[in-house]
């Protein structure tokens, strides 16, 4: 009888991908848990000080601000970008002429590298010679302080990051959109359903794995913000857009606290995973 | 049969091929990174080709690495002790290697290489001694500087250019009135870039009135008294009283304004020198950063060379990189072009230097200037003070409460 050798076929395809996946992924996150509960500089010895790091963070009010200002961003930009992402779907999705083009002009950005996207709208915002400021100047209205005002400056990081990614999401959605089946539509249209109607009766409820695949990405992503607020604002103004993994980064490369960084990131994880058993808990619960 | 034939030629000639390098005398090859990119980098890569042409021994591979990016790759190839042969590095920043063994102390070589140290302007070379061993040599000061646009004063009517602060002030008061432009142009916001000028201009009043931002042992706060306020007020009424600073602008609107024509003064750094006579209609002066109590003192850091630690440590190759370090300052009026201020009074005294423009207008300030305190802990101080008066300063807060909360905040980080 021939024996099926599925097992072993499908561990040696995925063996390269795991080979790297352990080594750049999975080890590093077990040695930075290790890491956490030393005081290290990198360039010398570890020295071992428990549970110290951990405790300092909850002391310090630059960590504290900083995840203060990361979930600033979570709210602000989740909704944004999943309702953007939507958006862009139904319009791909629609019967419009222009859908084969908005599909590659929404998608376009997430494309470009997140430094690039960062100083493109760094000179969109500029102050004094942006494009933004110079057509508000040419409409005989004040300029505004985008990235330099604390008001708006996380307003226009988050502006940034849906243009960026919102791309995305509208995959995701129209890949669900298409998993629809056609006649759940020509059911409705046949009962005289509207647009409106079928959007809210129908694609929103048969919408609901996808949006919760969406929901828990997004959050995920909004939470591990970094570079376009560093290159964008550098954390500025005062600080006020400083988010927690650009005080990670500091600390572990510029002040030389690789410990205290490490035991920083463990906790950032430890809120992402909370988070996001709470959302799939949540929704799934309402299903049943 | 043929291409059995053609396949041996091409074997026999391989193999003449490779052996003929081995016949020639090859150079010792030196790896270095340097952070210098844009107008800097231009002119550092142009030194690197002249010392290789001016000379066989030795051929300097240059590797240049973004400057925010620069220091996260050196510290890893550090402790990995897989860092070139020679690296750039701030004097600021040399007390965060040089504790920790990684860079290889110089005096026994710079005695074999017959480096003339008696040449060097004794400030910067201070800054690159850790308990009297010598670590590093320095390339330059870049010390903070004033920068006024000529024709914006002529407008105003003033003959001239001011030297102390208050005449500044009245000056900048005067060209905002007369013409609209920004009077003084200093950073005081952070956007892609950090707002650092504050914490450099209020360490530089701070020792123009003879004290430092840390005491002598780096371990406590030393701007929360009368110095410290006067320092401060000065600032925030720049800004705020005065008026003669526009609020929300950043590094990149400062110096922009300045190069456009938008602004009498500017505080900055000597590095924007070289970019800022490359714009065509600008007609402008540098002069040292103003007194504002009587005496002079400005901030600076410095670049400066320095040898990694290696696995094995290879003498021909420490050689030929101090050679290299001794040719490079030694011909430092190449790298003023750049704006930066030679360590060399031989280099001072040449006519090529001389003859730039503006630079010798300035490079008196190398005798009044000083470095950031040498404490590990300086990079977290500087990124917090820097936040802090840019916060103060945005809101107008008085002296007193800003200077405590700020006194406070740089404790927490010694005391650790």
């Amino acid at each position: 009888m021939r024996h099926n050798h599925n097992a072993r076929d499908a561990l040696l395809f995925s063996l390269p991908f795991l080979i790297v996946y352990l080594a750049f992924l999975v080890l590093p996150i077990f040695y930075g848990i290790y890491l956490s509960f030393f005081d290290w500089n990198i360039l010398s010895g570890k020295r071992f000080i428990g549970f110290l790091n951990y405790l300092d963070a909850f002391k310090d009010d630059k960590f504290l601000s900083s995840l203060l200002h990361t979930c600033e961003f979570v709210l602000i930009s989740t909704p944004t970008i999943i309702v953007a992402g939507f958006l862009m779907a139904l319009i791909v999705m629609s019967s419009s002429k222009l859908r084969r083009g908005a599909e590659t002009v929404f998608f376009m950005p997430y494309i470009l590298s997140i430094t690039v996207v960062g100083t493109l709208w760094s000179w969109i915002f500029q102050g004094s010679f942006g494009i933004l400021n110079q057509t508000l100047l040419a409409l005989g209205l004040r300029t505004v302080g985008w990235l330099t005002d604390p008001k708006t400056a996380m307003w226009s990081i988050a502006c940034a990051t849906v243009w960026w990614t919102a791309g995305f999401n509208m995959i995701l959605f129209t890949a669900g959109i298409k998993q629809i089946p056609d006649d759940v539509y020509e059911a409705a249209k046949l009962d005289g359903a509207g647009y409106f109607t079928t959007l809210v009766k129908i694609t929103l409820p048969m919408l609901r794995n996808t949006s919760l695949l969406v929901l828990i990405l997004q959050v995920i992503a909004s939470f591990k913000v970094f570079g376009q607020s560093y290159v964008m604002t550098g954390g500025g103004p005062y600080g006020s857009t400083r988010v927690l993994v650009q005080y990670i980064y500091e600390t572990g490369f510029t002040y030389f606290r690789m410990g205290y960084a490490s035991a920083m990131s463990i906790l950032l994880f430890l809120i992402i995973l909370f988070v996001s058993i709470f959302q799939f808990a949540a929704v799934k619960g309402e299903g049943k | 049969m043929m291409k059995r034939k053609w396949l041996l030629i091409a074997v026999v000639a391989l193999a003449v091929a490779a052996t003929l390098p081995a016949q020639a005398k090859k150079p010792t090859e030196v790896k270095f990174w340097t952070l210098f990119t844009g107008g800097d980098g231009e002119f550092f890569d142009a030194m690197i080709a002249a010392y290789n042409a001016s000379q066989s021994d030795v051929v300097m591979k240059n590797d240049t690495v973004k400057f925010t990016d620069y220091y996260t790759k050196l510290t890893a190839a550090l402790a990995a002790r897989t860092a070139p042969d020679v690296v750039v590095c701030h004097a600021s920043n040399l007390v965060n290697y040089v504790p920790n063994n990684v860079f290889v102390p110089l005096d026994s070589y710079i005695k074999k290489a017959g480096v003339n140290l008696s040449d060097f302007e004794a400030a910067p070379l201070a800054g690159c001694t850790f308990d009297g061993k010598l670590y590093a040599l320095p390339l330059d000061v870049h010390p903070l500087i004033m920068y006024y646009n000529k024709d914006l004063l002529k407008k105003a009517g003033i003959a001239q250019v001011p030297t102390t602060y208050a005449e500044v002030l009245a000056d900048a008061k005067l060209v905002q009135e007369k013409t609209g432009a920004i009077g003084i142009a200093c950073d005081d916001t952070t956007a892609t870039y950090k707002a650092y000028t504050f914490t450099r201009v209020f360490m530089s009043y701070l020792k123009q009135q003879g004290k430092t931002i840390l005491t002598a042992d780096n371990t406590k706060a030393n701007f929360n008294n009368e110095a410290g306020a006067k320092a401060y007020q000065l600032i925030c009424d720049m800004v705020n009283k005065d008026g003669v600073t526009p609020k929300g602008l950043d590094y990149d609107s400062s110096v922009a304004d300045f190069k456009l024509g938008k602004a009498a003064f500017h505080f900055n750094g000597v590095w924007a020198t070289g970019s800022f006579e490359g714009q065509k209609d600008l007609d402008f002066g540098a002069v040292q950063f103003p007194a504002a109590f009587g005496t002079n003192a400005a901030w600076t850091d410095s670049h400066t060379f320095a040898v990694p630690v290696q696995k094995k440590l290879d003498q021909q190759k420490v050689l030929a990189a101090i050679k290299f370090m001794d040719w490079m300052t030694s011909h430092g009026e190449m790298w003023a072009k750049a704006g930066h201020i030679p360590t060399r009074k031989s280099v001072v005294a040449k006519a090529e230097f001389q003859n730039l423009a503006h630079r010798k207008d300035y490079a008196a300030a190398v005798k009044y200037v000083f470095t950031p305190p040498a404490t590990p802990k300086w990079a977290q101080i500087y990124d917090l003070t820097s936040d802090c008066l840019e916060a103060a300063v945005a809101k107008n807060v008085d002296a007193n409460t800003a200077l405590a909360d700020m006194e406070q905040k740089v404790n927490a980080i010694l005391a650790r």
